[in-house]
């Protein structure tokens, strides 16, 4: 009976939003002519090459337009992961410790897993440091480093990252991010405000603060996500 | 450094990215902190205030160096600078209170502190952004921090209250952001100015299908009946002062978003009808509940939803007075809420059995606590000459204006049910036969302090109302010119059609 | 085949698969007894929702808005960029969505260590 009705709600919801969608032509550009820049996103194609020297146009958006959405962003992750740390405190009893899964894996898989662990953490930071200028940045980089870690806790019994280094990282990557926000509103007039000299299109260092902040963002949400995946693993056992 | 609105995001953000480190050096600062945070912000409120005041006009605070369509703006105008001031003076006041509310290990205090700073800069964010995205990821670290604060203590049954809460939480923002979504493809922007001016361009079955999406997933946050499932468990679960939080801040920050989507971004007149009704049901509903419950803070909870929902009816009506009522009863709501928080949570606290007929005398042993409690009792009811009379009055006279005699009689009728439940409650406290519990919390010295002031701001705005009425009467008159707010934002561009 | 057809039915595979993927993550919300499968609908949910930005944010023929060496030849031999606001919005989006379903599972696993189970029916007070 309840199944019943949940599937006429379904079609019902269903029906709405295939009409609604239906009327939003696919693969039509709804983006107006460029150069009358009659909506944001034919602005942000217009300009961005020109004022800011970022060749991907995704992290323009993300990191300087809309780059406030961005700090919001990293402070819903900051906030996700106090919120696990404060649901899921627990004071250690006498005699406990940490473990993250119960048993040591396979030698396979713990060998495999020391030989591919730096890899990622460099393909990580790769993405991060090349976010202005290839799809990718702060957000892929830092989860690609976090499933390098999720790899070592499976791998590993005893493997642990240090609660004080991943506090500090994702600390002072935070602080790092608001700083040069209020450096902008000191030196240049607004919050965020790209103050550096923006450099030669397509090179490494190139798009003025926006390869800074997205590296922040980078280190902050590798931490955070170790962090969260460790307090989400991790339980109290008695030996 | 001019002071300018972004100080509402940056400063509490810096500190909370900075609390973990300072944690290190001494676990006291972790406490300190956040309160010098509010302390400095609502110091920010006064000067901005008195600048919206002595001009005329809003502060407007573009990010990033982009003009207002092409990047994120914040808006502290008379409207949403009167509801930031609010929640930041209330905000200040709760962690006043909740300095030393309850001993707890120095490692959840200190996510405590930074959850509480994240809920009120949220709430503020929501209020001053002027982009519809960027209120959207405020809501949602409001949202955020409030689950995981509704959880916070293990003793309760908080893990299910805030999960029911996330439940329908994931609901609200998935229904925000496929209206949003829907909205950027038929005006092809995400600034509230811009897309207020080119709503007319939208068909209008689109229009109702993005209205109908906005209004059910921000009506849960403003705790709209029947999305309103969520509330008095996460008010009664989670720890007094965010109790009071939501009911000061988060809730407020709910009404705003709902307000704004209907008043500004839309010209559809129906809608208005729709709150009125939506208003009533939401009142009638919550406050015979209310009257059912034995739990005190169950029972404040659902006459916070009946608050939430008279003001929904005001706003309903939409003329200038009823305009001016609403944002009045916020105001009031914010206040005397807060203070029947502040007071009933040591009620309760005193009460193993949470029940309000095991509160029976309690009057005798808690003076000072029954004494406020009875005091935003009396005001929330709306008896004279306390705040919340007022208030009261100002709707009714708007709703009689409009020849909504059946709206008068119904908002009369549900009044002589709140002043029944608590009445009750009231006389229960004073003359109820003390049964002898040991337990004693007595009130920390911060919650004497905050309480004093907010039962002083009751009977002062009660006597002399004029204190407050100028800055809500400036504040009604921005809400309802659109075309002003269109013209402040977006100046370039407004020229540039003029052309 | 004809073009208006073949859009047809390119748009109806599109909106189709991530309002299907929406309407899966309802179906386990509103009917999966177990509090891991109902978060697991949550984002399934979420998932077709940054489905359907993408897909709107789609331009026929566009190629990504980036301007490397390589972009920038194809727009000047006349190829259009496809929208890049809807990509950035799901970016934040997917980010939030993380959050709430890591907060949602840390939820699960207090109920689990309080209640010993994470069946809905079970939980007193969960019902409404």
């Amino acid at each position: 009976m309840k199944k019943a009705i949940v599937i006429l709600l379904l079609a019902v919801v269903g029906w709405v939003l295939v009409d609604t969608f239906f009327q939003v032509n696919f693969g039509e550009s709804r983006l107006g002519e460029l150069e009358q820049q009659k909506t944001v996103g034919a602005f942000y194609l217009n300009n961005t090459v020109e004022k800011l020297t970022v060749a991907n146009v995704v992290t323009a958006i993300v990191v300087n337009y809309r780059g406030f959405d961005t700090l919001g962003e990293v402070t819903v992750l900051f906030l996700a992961a106090a919120g696990l740390g404060s649901i899921l405190y627990r004071r250690k009893e006498e005699g406990e410790h940490d473990v993250m899964v119960l048993n040591n894996s396979s030698q396979l898989l713990q060998t495999g897993a020391r030989l591919i662990f730096p890899a990622i953490l460099v393909l990580g930071v790769y993405v991060f440091i090349h976010g202005h200028l290839t799809p990718g940045g702060g957000f892929q980089g830092g989860a690609i480093i976090a499933t390098g870690f999720l790899l070592m806790f499976m791998a590993y019994k005893d493997y642990h990252v240090s609660h004080n280094v991943l506090t500090w990282v994702e600390s002072l990557a935070g602080v790092l991010f608001v700083t040069v926000g209020i450096w902008g509103l000191i030196s240049g007039g607004s919050f965020l405000e790209n103050v550096l000299g923006t450099g030669v299109l397509n090179d490494l260092v190139s798009g003025g603060v926006v390869p800074i902040i997205y590296i922040a963002v980078g280190f902050k949400v590798a931490a955070e996500l170790t962090g969260v995946l460790e307090t989400l693993l991790n339980f109290k056992t008695k030996k | 450094m001019v002071i300018s609105p972004v100080h509402y995001i940056a400063l509490p953000l810096l500190a909370a990215f900075l609390i973990p480190l300072f944690a290190k050096i001494n676990k006291e600062l972790v406490r300190i902190i956040p309160g010098l945070v509010l302390a400095y912000l609502s110091a920010v409120s006064i000067v901005l205030m008195q600048k919206v005041v002595n001009t005329g006009q809003p502060v407007i605070e573009t990010l990033a160096g982009w003009q207002a369509p092409w990047g994120i703006n914040l808006v502290f105008s008379a409207f949403t600078g009167f509801l930031a001031t609010l929640m930041t003076f209330m905000a200040l006041l709760i962690w006043i209170y909740s300095y030393r509310f309850k001993k707890i290990d120095s490692e959840p205090a200190m996510k405590y502190y930074i959850l509480f700073m994240m809920l009120v800069t949220g709430s503020t964010g929501i209020v001053l952004t002027g982009d519809i995205f960027n209120m959207f990821v405020f809501m949602e670290i409001t949202a955020i921090a409030a689950y995981s604060l509704t959880a916070f203590y293990r003793d309760r049954d908080g893990a299910e209250a805030g999960f029911k809460y996330l439940l329908i939480g994931s609901f609200a923002s998935a229904f925000v952001l496929l209206a949003i979504l829907l909205l950027y493809t038929q005006v092809g922007t995400l600034n509230m100015a811009q897309i207020a001016e080119r709503m007319h361009t939208v068909p209008t079955g689109m229009k109702i299908t993005i209205l109908v999406l906005f209004v059910t997933g921000l009506g849960i946050e403003a705790e709209m009946f029947p999305l309103n499932g969520w509330a008095p468990d996460a008010y009664s679960q989670s720890p007094g002062p965010v109790g009071a939080t939501f009911a000061a801040l988060v809730v407020k920050a709910g009404v705003y978003s709902l307000i704004r989507v209907i008043f500004t971004l839309f010209d559809i007149h129906g809608a208005f009808d729709f709150l009125v009704i939506m208003g009533i049901i939401t009142l009638v509903i919550s406050e015979f509940a209310a009257m059912k419950q034995t739990n005190l803070k169950r029972m404040l909870a659902y006459s916070s939803i009946g608050q939430m929902g008279f003001v929904l009816i005001a706003f309903g009506i939409g003329t200038k007075e009823a305009v001016f009522g609403a944002l009045f009863l916020m105001f009031n709501h914010a206040v005397i809420k807060g203070l029947l928080f502040m007071s009933g949570s040591y009620l309760v606290y005193n009460t193993p059995s949470k029940d309000i007929k095991d509160m029976a005398g309690i009057g005798r042993k808690f003076p000072f606590m029954t004494f406020f409690f009875a005091l935003g009792a009396f005001a929330i009811v709306g008896l004279p000459p306390f705040a919340g009379f007022w208030s009261k009055l100002y709707i009714l006279l708007a709703a009689a204006d409009e020849a909504m005699l059946g709206l008068v009689a119904i908002i009369l009728m549900v009044s002589i049910v709140e002043i029944v439940y608590y009445f009750r409650v009231v006389a229960k406290l004073y003359w109820g036969k003390p049964t002898d519990n040991e337990v004693y919390h007595k009130p920390t010295f911060g919650g004497y302090i905050s309480m004093t002031i907010l039962a002083g701001v009751i009977l002062l705005v009660g006597f002399y109302p004029d204190v407050i009425t100028g800055f809500i009467d400036r504040a009604a008159d921005t809400l309802l010119d659109k075309g002003e707010y269109i013209s402040n934002v977006l100046p370039k561009v407004q020229e540039l059609v003029n052309m | 085949m004809d073009p208006v057809l073949y859009n047809k039915i390119v748009s109806i595979g599109i909106y189709g698969s991530a309002i299907g993927l929406i309407l899966i993550g309802l179906y386990a919300v509103l009917v999966k007894k177990h509090l891991t499968k109902i978060v697991i609908g949550l984002s399934i949910i979420d998932s077709g929702i940054h489905l359907l930005f993408i897909a709107v944010g789609f331009i026929k023929g566009g190629t990504a808005p980036i301007f490397s060496p390589k972009g920038i030849e194809l727009v000047n031999q006349g190829t259009a960029m496809v929208d890049p606001v809807p990509q950035a919005l799901v970016l934040t989006a997917i980010v939030i969505g993380f959050g709430v379903t890591a907060v949602a599972l840390s939820l699960v696993i207090r109920l689990y260590r309080h209640q010993h189970t994470a069946k809905i029916d079970h939980i007193k007070s969960l019902k409404w």
